[in-house]
């Protein structure tokens, strides 16, 4: 037992390098497709890409748009697909529309040389530098289509260290905004993309290069509970994309929720389905802001920095998520003897906090999530139940990033996560981040992500990224 | 008697306004499609001083532009600047000649003020929207104008005399050049980077 453990230490920061250098999954961002259709520049939206400013959040919630947008402010007029008085006599004809004049396309290319070290399985030191050029490349397509329906589209095109490729859809959503009721109160989205569930410690609030592996990237199954960070496998923490259905508003200019149902966490099922079960996850948050610019842009009665990094506002809230795997297929896997198990994760729940306060150049943010696992341990030929136990892990992070001058930014992060498995020590690492803006839509970063436990555990990155 | 009537007819010609003609001209813009950016104008006149104008010149934030995007002003003119857009807008120059100035953030249908006291070309930037640009360009006489997108201009009743003529361009120069009005004068100039 011992000495699996010791194994277990070994091979957990050689997998995290690997993981480290492979990439965490992250989305692009920057989409310069609204800047051709606004005429203008990316820090409208971006405090350095992709990194949201207040009101780059505003329009993102808004549906891609600006708030009370205004058709002048849109500088490539949209193709109509029939006047608007035909909504006066829907259904006798068929409600109108519009599409962008310009197919609307953009392209966002990183490339990375990555230095990682590693131990290799008897413990000794391996260091490898890499010219991953590209890394990858993104696909962007996102607008409106008339006047309550937006989309968004990503396909990332990546090159994997071992000469390999992988071709992904990312996002692929069609938006109900404002569907009914108040303004911004009552919005959908349908397809496959983040959840809110994640806003404001995910995608579009991060400057830096990883994102954030103890709350996506960590495995909570195992024969005593997750041990390690992996990038794919039976069940994850939280989901960075899912396949589903959400509902989410802002009331009062402050308020949002939000609320989905989609398919759940783990590998894919039956008949070359998605989901490894028919049953479908549930998740749903709600946070309120104070100070500083409106969730919808609303800036009534708050006076506001000419710098639009800048507020003074605080965000807090709470997140759940929920998921049923009794009826999903189980996974493969063996002991420490070698003995092998069928094993399901039943039940799977995640409640966490999150915050985020802005003073002046500094963002502050961080969440604490708490996961419960209840792992069911089966006989791999009559899947008869041998064991079901719930293991619990802890993940929090807390970072800051800081506005030097606006083409220049750092950003600190610290992750803590207790695994689900008690024996396994807690993993902690660190990632700094300094980033250039050479150009609006030109960034050079060097990032350098420490395993804690392991000062020859870390990869240096330094990565160029545009966008146009 | 003659030197009476000589005496009358100076008395009465220097009560007459002094003659007065127009400057026109052609400015041609190397590396530029089009000059209407381009201003021309008197420099100052020594011994010579204008009161500001009592009203407030105006330049619109509107769609995300500044409306118009070359605003010439006599010196010691106050500009409003107002904001049209949903949208909040700043205005700042980072021009020394115009106090660096920083208006702030404000939103729609407010305006701010900033009055130009001495000679400037003062860049008027937005630092919510990088992309807008707009100048205010403050001169010392009231004798200016703004070229047509042909590079054509002309200034009006500009009194006889000897002045020093001006060109500015946000991104082409030219040598200023002396000229004698008397009438309609003509003075073209060329601007390149």
């Amino acid at each position: 037992m011992e000495r699996n453990h010791r194994r277990i230490l070994v091979a957990l920061p050689l997998g995290m390098a690997i993981f480290l250098a492979l990439g965490a999954p992250r989305q692009a961002g920057a989409v310069p497709v609204f800047s051709r259709k606004y005429q203008t520049s990316c820090q409208t939206c971006h405090a350095i890409f992709p990194k949201l400013n207040p009101f780059g959040e505003a329009f993102r919630l808004n549906g891609y748009r600006m708030p009370m947008e205004t058709p002048e402010l849109v500088k490539q007029p949209p193709v109509s697909l029939g006047s608007e008085a035909y909504e006066r006599i829907w259904p006798a004809m068929v409600y109108p529309s519009d599409l962008p004049s310009f197919v609307p396309l953009a392209i966002n290319v990183k490339m990375a040389d990555i230095y990682a070290s590693s131990h290799d399985d008897s413990g000794k030191t391996i260091t490898h530098n890499d010219f991953q050029f590209p890394q990858e490349a993104n696909l962007f397509s996102a607008g409106t289509l008339g006047s309550h329906f937006s989309f968004f589209g990503e396909v990332t095109y990546a090159e994997r260290p071992d000469g390999g490729t992988d071709v992904e859809i990312e996002h692929a959503r069609l938006d109900l905004d404002s569907a009914f009721g108040p303004e911004h109160l009552f919005n959908f989205k349908i397809g496959k993309f983040a959840p809110d569930l994640y806003d404001g410690f995910q995608e579009m609030w991060l400057m830096t290069d990883n994102g954030v592996d103890s709350l996506f990237a960590f495995s909570p199954i195992g024969i005593h509970g997750g041990t390690g960070l992996s990038e794919e496998g039976p069940g994850v923490s939280l989901p960075d994309r899912m396949r589903a259905i959400e509902m989410y508003g802002v009331a009062a200019h402050r308020f949002f929720y939000t609320i989905g149902y989609g398919s759940p966490i783990g590998p894919g099922g039956p008949n070359d389905t998605f989901g490894s079960s028919s049953r479908k996850d549930v998740y749903a948050r709600m946070d309120y802001k104070f100070g500083g610019m409106g969730l919808d842009g609303d800036t009534t009665g708050v006076t506001l920095p000419p710098e639009n990094w800048r507020e003074h506002s605080l965000r807090i809230g709470v997140l759940g998520y929920y998921g049923d795997g009794s009826q999903a297929d189980p996974f493969d896997i063996t002991d420490e003897e070698g003995n092998a198990f069928k094993m399901r994760d039943t039940h799977y729940g995640r409640i966490g906090a999150y915050a985020s306060l802005y003073v002046g150049d500094l963002n502050l943010f961080g969440v604490a999530l708490h996961g419960t696992d209840k792992l069911q341990l089966s006989d791999p030929d009559t899947l008869t139940e041998i064991s079901t136990t719930t293991r619990t892990y802890d993940a929090w992070f807390a970072q800051a990033d800081y506005v030097i001058v606006p083409p220049f930014q750092l950003s600190l992060r610290y992750e803590n996560l207790r695994v689900a498995d008690p024996v396994t020590p807690t993993i902690k690492t660190l990632n700094a981040n300094a980033s250039f803006l050479i150009r609006a839509n030109i960034k050079a970063m060097i990032e350098y992500n420490r395993d804690l436990r392991d000062s020859e555990n870390y990869t240096l990155a330094t990565v160029l990224r545009f966008a146009y | 008697m003659k030197k009476i009537l000589i005496a009358l007819i100076v008395a009465a010609s220097s009560a007459l306004p002094a003659a007065a003609g127009d400057i026109h001209g052609k400015v041609t813009c190397k590396g530029s499609s089009t000059c209407a950016d381009t201003v021309v104008y008197v420099a100052a006149i020594p011994g010579k001083t204008f009161p500001a104008p009592a009203a407030h010149a105006k330049m619109n934030q509107l769609n995300m532009k500044f409306v118009p995007r070359i605003l010439p002003v006599l010196e010691g003119t106050t500009v409003d600047f107002l904001n049209s857009d949903a949208v909040l807008h700043n205005v700042f120059t980072p021009d020394a000649c115009a106090d660096k100035f920083n208006l702030g953030t404000w939103p729609k249908g407010e305006t701010k003020t900033y009055t130009f006291k001495k000679e400037c070309a003062a860049a008027l930037l937005c630092k919510v929207h990088p992309e807008m640009e707009a100048y205010v360009v403050a001169v010392p006489t009231p004798y200016y104008a703004q070229a047509k997108a042909d590079g054509s201009y002309q200034i009006a009743d500009v009194p006889d005399g000897s002045y020093t003529l001006k060109v500015w361009h946000p991104r082409l120069k030219g040598k200023e050049k002396p000229v004698k009005v008397a009438g309609a004068t003509e003075a073209d100039f060329e601007i390149a980077r």
